[in-house]
């Protein structure tokens, strides 16, 4: 580690403890706490990556984790920042988007065709001749994209937390801190994040003053009284990353993502320095002034042997003050500005000897190997404009300190507006919204005592406006005179590859091509040109993209302006949005019973269904088993999942009347009623039955998958129409089976002897009370299936003991339970309907030869005018039953066409082989000329084969319907 | 009248709590209540109460629990010498142990103690929308079957709140929500009440929610609670834990 520092350098490293690590098969070793891209630098490995179009040598920018250069491969994680990653004990780090090898990318030959490959490239090569996209999508997509996905990764566990603070303070610089130390007045409670892994922000590595004291003191006194405040909480190497509605932050945090809720937030987000703009400005060596202090100061990591710094304000000075303590040799700083205020930086910089070059700008780097070996420098002789003379420079280290913009995503996430003077090249964040304010240098304030002041009066405003303090409104303070920003660092060079996004290798050309294409709006610039469209998503761009796309259009840039900012502000794991999941499923009491008999479980919504008992493998002959012991014996389904309904009240039947089409003020008691139920169009939506216990209390039943909408519709039309009666949803308070088939009486009454349940005492749809097993139960006489059959309604905890005893009841009946694919034939030989399998969005009573179902004597129910205009109306489609003679013949399936010759005519909704009558038979809606039973249907079956099916009347068996009143 | 009996399988009562497999496969000692069982303990007193005042798990769905709606519900409460919360979303302790909490202006929910003993929640099961209509008092008054329609969990200890944040978007601390409160919220994607309930000084929080899904909510609340070291608890530790105060 011949690049390393001396103690007290490297705040973030351990020396005690020595990480191996490899890159690019190559082994090397760190300390715990440096990042992959710092451990390398102390090696002296600068080359990290290579660019994504041009293939160029790319090493660290920023060092803060805000740029592309620096992504790498890990084993588990494609696209990894090297400057923000940290080592770990025997880390494979592997290089991304190069053939051959890193130091010789045979893709960089790309370079040498630039001119050829200018913006818009896409658009204008690959369209012609038509059909030549095929050709070349394969191969740009196979050059294209970064790193690799390991398929074989087993997930980890992400999960997600809430969290609830009165401020959440965005930033630990020094504006943050001091915000939060405002803010925590008694009783607020304050979080105060940062995506460092320490608190200090540029006090950690910046320079404030000529002796280099200031900010480390200023650290470590707010630190000091942040640690003894109970009222913040401190999260680090924590992202906010996006801003949503009613100061919602998502905090990325390790693998958890953490939801928090804030009732005033505080960005003091800082501000992103930018690069300059010249020919090879992104070659390894030549970096931000911050990302050099931030290798010192943080990884103790020497940035370079000789260095030169541009520079347009103060903090390039400081760099070069802290270069020198370093023992970096400073061959130049070279001042773009003519005449720079002085300052205490500028006379200690110059009482230090080094050469400052005024009015100078650096108009090229030049490489060796895949590094930086020299710049060369040029007077300025006007607005981005260079004398011919140059002066060259041999150097390993470039600093670039020409100006910042502010961090303002967030705040734009959240409505803000960033304006832009061009006179002071200064930002501003307006049209905030209530909740959310912006202090320090996201705020362009740079000075630290303004900084400090800053945060102190965000927090003030946030804890006035909780409550928890009072006073006058606070007030802004003074701007700044001197911003640290030059207004135009950009010098475009005859040879291109001055480089204003990084990420998408775009060059000034590029830029302003773009606009002579036509692309005008900077908005435009952007989607044309893929400007700031790359995983730095413009942060070093958008400002340098703005002022070229300015000049290009005579406007200013506050005219031109930026992209709009949207969430996330980096990229997130995948596993953060989708970790810890939750899938709610529902289970019947009598759940493990079915799995104890062997059943193949579906889910229907959230619930759990028995589909059938039995190996999966012998799955239809189980449902033709199942199905003729109903026919034949007696079986027993859970029907738990039905909707269950209360209606009560002494307008129960009046409130019926007015939801189902049927009528049921004058239903018996005792008796149960077949419920249809329409919408304000007429649209078949729910069925169930409803059973009178009393004068004022209906049990209503609905379907599996509707009983919510029923309910809340139910509720929605009581409101208006006021009338005495409670709704309730008793889904989940029962249990229910259908015990069917010729010997379910015989069965039943062995558990039931309080009723008669001869034909004669309990017919065909009544209702009893009365105890089953010895539990309360409701019994419904019905006949779904078409068999004798009967609904055993139990309280939820009931349920398995209800089963039990049933199944046992009868065992020397040899009782079988039958699942939901055998209740489907069953249903389906009795030519029932299933409300959203044989009906859709279009179907009305009477396509669906559910017209009996409606009354007509009544003034009114839901869907009721819609329902009678509809009658007088031709109907285009009807649905019938139909049957596959051939025994050859492929079934139908749900969804397959009927054609009337090669025009689709009606479509199947349900088929099944039913072993009742030995053939395939089916639901489908055919149109009306062909409804007659006899017609003669064509069905567009499985791979295309047409099936011919009769048209046949309903229901399929037992058309008298002896069977279910047995 | 509660009593422990260990060796009765709970698969043998007639009312089963969704869980009692759960319990089983635990090791769990269980208590008869009427015609069903509430987990005691799952292994040694002492450590489960220690547990349950850090994070504990318990399935109370055995206890008794009914819920009256209408616009005379709370008239008739009233009548029965129920107390009744102020406001909706808060609840009350009646004299017998019983927790009587509002849903809304006109939705009550009332909970048993820990013994299952409260005679006023024993006295009202019973009570059938038959008996209801025919007083004057019980006009619009309508019994709803929370015994059955809902399981209840308690959730305890000093970490219940931080593992609740995981699961719920309610910020349930304890200088927040107080004693007694009641939010209606979703957990784990599913409805829930969740109502304070503390055991002399160790918060505990009931949780109401939809019966069918309660073996979700159980596994996603030990899922939840590992982090913390939570751990399920039987209905024993609870009441050494109230006895506390």
């Amino acid at each position: 580690m011949k690049n390393r520092l001396p103690a007290p350098y490297g705040q973030l490293i351990d020396r005690e403890q020595q990480i191996d690590f490899s890159f690019e098969k190559k082994s090397y070793s760190g300390f715990a706490g440096d990042s992959i891209a710092s451990a390398l630098a102390a090696n002296d490995q600068w080359l990290l990556s290579r660019s994504f179009k041009y293939h160029r040598p790319r090493g660290a920018l920023t060092m803060a984790g805000q740029d592309a250069n620096t992504l790498v491969q890990l084993p588990s994680n494609p696209n990894a920042l090297a400057d923000r990653e940290t080592i770990s004990q025997d880390l494979a780090v592997m290089a991304q988007n190069y053939s051959g090898s890193l130091n010789h990318d045979r893709g960089a030959l790309l370079g040498l065709f630039s001119r050829f490959l200018p913006v818009g490239f896409y658009y204008k090569a690959f369209f012609k001749p038509r059909g030549i996209w095929e050709k070349w999508a394969p191969l740009i997509r196979k050059k294209a994209g970064l790193g690799v996905i390991d398929q074989q990764l087993e997930p980890e566990y992400y999960d997600k937390q809430y969290k609830f603070y009165d401020v959440v303070v965005v930033g630990a610089g020094p504006t943050g801190m001091q915000a939060a130390l405002t803010a925590a007045v008694d009783g607020c409670e304050v979080l105060l994040v940062d995506e460092n892994p320490s608190l200090g922000g540029s006090l950690n590595y910046a320079r404030f003053d000529a002796e280099g004291t200031v900010a480390s003191e200023t650290k470590e006194r707010l630190i000091a009284t942040i640690k003894a405040n109970k009222n913040i909480s401190c999260m680090t190497n924590s992202l906010v990353n996006g801003w949503f509605g009613d100061n919602w932050l998502p905090i990325i945090s390790g693998k958890r993502l953490y939801k928090v809720r804030a009732k005033q937030t505080i960005l003091c987000t800082g501000a992103l320095e930018q690069q300059a703009v010249f020919h090879n400005n992104d070659l390894p060596g030549v970096m931000m002034s911050s990302a050099a202090q931030r290798l010192m100061h943080l990884y103790a990591v020497r940035p370079g042997k000789a260095s030169v710094i541009v520079t347009g304000n103060n903090d390039g000075y400081a760099n070069a003050l802290d270069l020198m303590d370093a023992g970096v040799e400073v061959k130049a700083i070279v001042d773009l500005r003519d005449q720079p205020p002085e300052t205490s930086l500028t006379k200690a910089a110059k009482l230090r000897g080094i050469q400052i070059k005024l009015g100078y700008a650096v108009y090229a780097a030049k490489k060796k190997g895949n590094h930086l070996s020299a710049v060369e420098i040029r007077k300025i002789s006007a607005h981005g404009l260079c004398e011919h003379q140059y002066q060259t420079i041999a150097c390993d280290l470039l600093c670039m300190a020409i100006g910042y913009t502010p961090t303002y995503q967030l705040a734009c996430q959240a409505g803000g507006q960033l304006s832009y003077d061009d006179q002071s090249s200064m930002f501003t964040l307006k049209n905030l919204p209530d909740g959310l304010q912006v202090a320090g240098s996201v705020n362009s304030y740079w000075e630290l005592s303004n900084c400090l002041e800053e945060g102190a009066r965000a927090a003030r405003a946030a804890t006035h406006a909780l409550g928890f303090t009072q006073g006058d409104a606070e007030q802004p303070i003074p701007r700044e005179n001197q911003s640290p920003n030059h207004s135009w660092p950009i010098f475009s060079h005859p040879k291109g590859k001055e480089f204003v996004d990084f990420d998408e290798d775009l060059t000034i050309a590029d830029i302003i091509n773009a606009t002579s294409d036509g692309y005008e709006h900077i908005q435009l610039v952007k989607r044309y040109s893929t400007c700031g469209m790359g995983p730095s998503q413009g942060r070093h761009s958008a400002l340098a993209a703005a002022r070229l796309v300015a000049a290009a259009t005579n406007r200013t840039v506050a005219e031109t302006g930026v992209t709009t900012a949207r969430p996330p502000f980096a990229p997130e794991h995948l596993g953060h949005s989708a970790g810890r999941s939750f899938y709610p499923a529902r289970r019947s009491n009598m759940h493990y019973r079915h799995l104890e008999a062997g059943a193949e479980m579906l889910q229907a919504g959230a619930w759990y269904r028995p589909a059938f008992y039995g190996r999966s493998e012998e799955r239809d002959q189980c449902i033709n088993n199942e199905v003729n012991n109903v026919r034949n014996n007696v079986g027993l389904v859970d029907v738990s999942t039905l909707g269950g309904l209360e209606v009560r009240g002494p307008d129960a039947g009046e409130f019926l009347n007015r939801i189902y089409t049927f009528g049921f003020v004058k239903q018996p008691l005792g008796k149960a009623r077949y419920a249809l139920l329409t919408n304000e169009a007429g649209v078949v939506i729910d069925d169930g039955v409803a059973c009178r216990f009393a004068e004022d209390h209906y049990y209503v039943t609905a379907t599996t998958g509707g009983v919510d909408r029923v309910y809340q519709s139910m509720l929605k039309w009581n409101a208006q129409w006021r009338l005495d009666v409670d709704i309730a949803n008793v889904t989940s308070a029962y249990c229910g089976v259908n015990i069917a088939g010729p010997k379910a009486r015989q069965v039943l009454s062995k558990v039931c002897d309080a009723i008669d349940l001869s034909n004669e005492a309990f017919p065909y749809m009544a209702v009893r009370q009365a105890e089953v097993a010895g539990i309360q139960a409701r019994l419904i006489r019905v006949g779904f299936v078409g068999e004798l059959g009967y609904e055993v309604h139990v309280p939820q905890q009931y349920g398995e003991a209800l089963w039990d005893a049933l199944m046992a009841a009868g065992k020397e009946d040899n009782i079988q339970p039958f699942g939901i694919e055998a209740q489907r034939v069953l249903r389906l030989e009795k030519g029932h309907i299933i409300i959203g399998q044989d009906t859709d969005a279009m179907s009305n009573p009477t396509e669906v030869q559910m017209g009996w179902a409606v009354s007509r004597n009544k003034p009114f129910f839901v869907g009721g005018r819609t329902i009678s205009e509809l009658e007088n109306k031709t109907i285009n489609r009807s649905l019938v039953g139909f049957v596959v003679h051939d025994p050859k013949a492929p079934i139908p399936k749900e969804s397959h066409l009927v054609l009337d010759g090669q025009q689709m005519s009606g479509r199947v909704t349900s088929c099944n082989y039913s072993p009742t009558l030995g053939k395939a038979i089916g639901l489908a809606y055919v149109e009306p000329s062909k409804a007659a039973p006899g017609s003669q249907i064509s069905i567009k079956s499985t791979a295309g084969v047409l099936v011919s099916a009769e048209v046949v009347a309903l229901p399929f068996y037992d058309p008298q319907a002896a069977r279910q009143e047995l | 009248m509660t009593h422990v009996n260990s060796s009765q399988p709970a698969m043998q009562n007639q009312r089963r709590s969704p869980l009692y497999r759960r319990h089983t496969e635990l090791k769990a000692e269980f208590e008869s209540l009427g015609d069903a069982s509430l987990v005691s303990r799952y292994g040694e007193l002492a450590a489960e109460i220690e547990s349950a005042a850090q994070l504990g798990l318990a399935d109370l769905s055995a206890l008794p629990r009914i819920g009256f709606k209408g616009a005379g519900a709370p008239q008739w409460a009233i009548s029965q010498g129920i107390k009744l919360p102020e406001s909706p979303n808060h609840s009350v302790v009646q004299d017998d142990g019983a927790l009587v909490g509002k849903l809304s202006h006109q939705e009550l929910l009332i909970l048993s103690d820990l013994a299952g003993s409260s005679a006023l929640v024993n006295s009202l099961e019973p009570v059938q929308i038959e008996s209801l209509k025919q007083s004057e008092p019980a006009a619009q008054t309508y019994h709803l079957p929370r015994a059955h329609s809902h399981s209840c969990l308690a959730v305890t200890g000093t970490a219940a709140a931080e593992m609740f944040s995981k699961v719920c978007g309610v910020d349930l601390r304890s200088h927040k929500f107080a004693q007694g409160q009641i939010a209606q919220t979703s957990l784990a994607k599913i409805n829930a009440v969740i109502v304070r309930h503390d055991l002399a000084e160790t918060p505990c929080f009931y949780v109401l929610s939809d019966i069918s899904t309660v073996e979700f909510l159980w596994d996603c609340l030990l899922d939840a609670m590992q982090e913390y070291a939570g751990v399920p608890v039987g209905v024993a530790a609870l009441r050494s834990l109230a006895a506390r105060g």
